[in-house]
């Protein structure tokens, strides 16, 4: 009696995860046994892997297919043949404890396993990869490992590096090509330039060495500073590597083979790896797993003389600085447009949005002495203003409604363009400009604002700038606008992949960025998105991030100043400086 | 618009413009409401007041009420004088009416007691 009880348990249970499985990707249950299965209540969403359902299920026969659906707790697999996949039914459904806390799978068979759009892909290589297997013998990969004996401690978190030639500077994401290196690419490499298909003579290696549950991110190498080819030579294990551009290629790269990317794969596709300890892949034998072991990679590559002009635009960091605005008329439109007009529009929400002041700003503005006249240039909805009852605060911003939501808090303001302040040289004490400057669309323009803000202080004055940093990921640590994406909070991100782009005049075009990524850019469209009634609208606002060390030196060069604090916080750098007598 | 922060403007960012100081005033709505008093703090920001712009701009809105032509010496321990400098600094808030470039003319206009100082592009 009991037994039979939970028996129409498990099957009513069953028919309400066909019935979520139907609703959610299409695909049809069945009762009737095929190669095809279902795992209804557990999938990438709830951290299955292909790894897990290879290590369970490749006993009940030959497995053809393993697909996780993005986003979805459900997996499809499917067999050889019917009894392979009745077989996995029976011994599996409702009694492997694989879903989440611990709980039982369910299992269905299903007549066909659904069309996945971004499904990763097996099988194909992007263009201009190729993989040459077995590109050294094993005696030779033993002399090759010999020569890089990583001291403990000069390395990378997530692997140890070594630089040959040149240093990739991780910081920069560029190489210093005035600087090489002492030690060039050891002599032991040179066998392998004569067995290479194609003439080609690195002048750049890095050696990377990952330990199982170690990868790297998804990146493009940067255009500016090397060539087309890049070689890559897997040793000691295999490892799979992921391709991006519009899809996802998965590629096996064995121990001992040759990664060729040359062409569109160099220039435009990411490749990284997935730090895992198991790897999965796909071939006409079907779906396979195998444990990683410790893999070395030697990456050669050729330092490139001069810029980039490849035709891979939008990935290419030399096509997009030399894009820079030139002319002061079209910087003013640029910023008339996608600065000053778009604030009026966003001004309610995005004050909304504004109401935590930054901690080490609050910490500046509450030094102050009693009696100080504080300027915030680029006040917003006055944020930093009221946390200090003794000085005078002025605010001034370019945005009409910002103002009058700042003037309706109680606070005073002017409505003025930083390059061009009305006010007294040497009238105030203190001058916070916060996230105003990276709006600016040439260094003249970001310099201009600065020296403003000079004159306007005493001798004696300090000023507090902050600025939007195109490293949004540093020392390992995500800013708050990356990890304000509930999507980016666990994975590694290095760059996106910015597909849009949107011309501002005189034959300038903009990328716009995606948000809450990194960004691949200097001079970039951000998108702020606004819930209309009925419809969301998109406004871009212009945005120069700035390069580590380039707010210090913009203010260094301006003379009468001395640089008190420079510091990275949160995705800004910022610059706390004093005005000098000279 | 209070009177300290005209105190502190100019419209010498005119390209045309060699002091742009003191702005003329054309008030057409005043307000005036009271803020805190602090003696301690009024005290700080008198040395960096032009005091006879301060007058002057008071005066030709009708708001003087009996503040002294100069700054009196000893003034930190003067009260009285405090209070009146207090009062026209900080209580005294022109809502609407425009400010006016001395050497040019150019009328910048004040709209809920915000000042416009935006210059067109042709006026840098």
């Amino acid at each position: 009696m009991e037994s039979n009880n939970s028996r129409k348990k498990l099957i009513k249970k069953l028919r309400k995860h066909q019935h979520t499985v139907g609703k959610e990707t299409g695909v049809v249950c069945t009762d009737s046994p095929t190669k095809n299965l279902v795992i209804c209540n557990t999938g990438q969403i709830n951290g299955l892997t292909e790894e897990i359902i290879v290590e369970h299920f490749e006993k009940y026969g030959h497995l053809d297919r393993v697909l996780l659906v993005p986003g979805k707790s459900c997996a499809f697999l499917s067999y050889k043949d019917t009894s392979s996949a009745s077989e996995a039914l029976e011994a599996v459904s409702g009694k492997l404890n694989i879903a989440q806390d611990g709980k039982p799978i369910f299992l269905s068979f299903v007549e066909a396993l659904p069309e996945i759009r971004d499904a990763k892909i097996w099988g194909r290589l992007p263009p201009g990869l190729r993989i040459i297997t077995n590109f050294v013998s094993e005696e030779e990969e033993a002399r090759l490992l010999a020569l890089c004996q990583f001291e403990d401690g000069g390395s990378m978190k997530h692997r140890l590096v070594k630089h040959y030639g040149y240093e990739f500077r991780y910081d920069i994401n560029n190489v210093d090509k005035e600087k090489p290196l002492s030690e060039g690419i050891p002599q032991e490499c040179d066998f392998l330039w004569r067995r290479l298909p194609f003439e080609f003579r690195p002048n750049q290696l890095t050696i990377n060495r990952y330990n199982p549950g170690q990868g790297i991110p998804s990146h493009v190498d940067t255009h500016s500073a090397f060539g087309d080819p890049i070689l890559s030579l897997s040793l000691s294990s295999d490892v799979v590597m992921e391709f991006k551009k519009d899809e996802t290629i998965c590629v096996l790269l064995p121990r001992r083979s040759l990664l060729v990317m040359a062409g569109e794969s160099r220039y435009e596709w990411t490749h990284g790896i997935v730090p895992r300890t198991f790897d999965f892949y796909n071939d006409e034998g079907g779906c396979h797993c195998f444990k990683r072991g410790v893999r070395v990679s030697f990456t050669f590559r050729k330092i490139r003389k001069g810029g980039c002009n490849c035709s891979y635009k939008l990935q290419c960091d030399s096509q997009t600085a030399t894009k820079i605005i030139e002319s002061d008329l079209l910087a003013h439109k640029l910023e008339n447009q996608h600065v000053h007009d778009v604030y009026e529009d966003i001004a309610g929400h995005f004050s909304e949005t504004r109401h935590t002041p930054w901690p080490n700003v609050l910490n500046f503005v509450q030094k102050l002495e009693i009696g100080a006249v504080l300027v915030d240039v680029g006040c917003g909805n006055g944020k930093y203003f009221g946390h200090n009852r003794q000085i005078v605060e002025l605010g001034t911003d370019r945005s009409f409604k910002l103002n009058n939501l700042c003037k309706h808090r109680g606070f005073e303001v002017f409505t003025g363009n930083c390059l061009n302040l009305p006010l007294k040289n040497s009238s105030a004490d203190a001058v916070i400009s916060i996230a105003v400057i990276h709006h600016l669309s040439t260094p003249e323009r970001r310099l201009k604002a600065l020296k403003e803000i000079v004159r306007i202080l005493r001798i004696g004055g300090e000023a507090l700038i902050y600025v939007w940093a195109k490293q949004q990921i540093k020392n390992d640590e995500k800013s708050t606008y990356i990890k304000q994406d509930r999507k980016n909070r666990k994975k590694e991100v290095i760059g996106s992949v910015t597909k849009e782009e949107v011309s501002v005049g005189e034959g300038v075009t903009l990328p716009v960025h995606t948000n809450r990524a990194n960004f691949t850019h200097s001079d970039v469209l951000v998108p702020w998105k606004l819930k209309g009634e009925e419809q969301e609208r998109t406004f871009l606002r212009f945005y120069h991030v700035f390069e580590e060390g380039e707010l210090e030196s913009l203010c260094q060069s301006i003379g009468n100043v001395s640089i008190v604090k420079s510091y990275y916080d949160q995705g800004n750098y910022c610059v706390q400086f004093v005005k000098n007598n000279k | 618009m209070k009177l300290l922060t005209h105190n502190m403007l100019t419209s010498k960012c005119m390209k045309v413009v060699t002091v742009g100081y003191p702005l003329g005033i054309n008030a057409s709505d005043v307000r005036v409401s009271e803020v805190d008093f602090n003696p301690d703090f009024v005290a700080k920001i008198i040395p960096k007041v032009d005091w006879n712009v301060l007058y002057n701009a008071a005066q030709s809105i009708g708001q003087l009420e009996g503040l002294p032509k100069d700054v009196v010496e000893n003034y930190e321990n003067d009260h009285e004088f405090l209070k009146k400098a207090h009062h026209a600094l900080l209580e005294i808030d022109i809502i609407n009416g425009e400010l006016i470039c001395p050497e040019t003319g150019r009328k910048f206009p004040i709209n809920n007691g915000i000042p416009n100082l935006l210059l067109n592009e042709d006026e840098v």
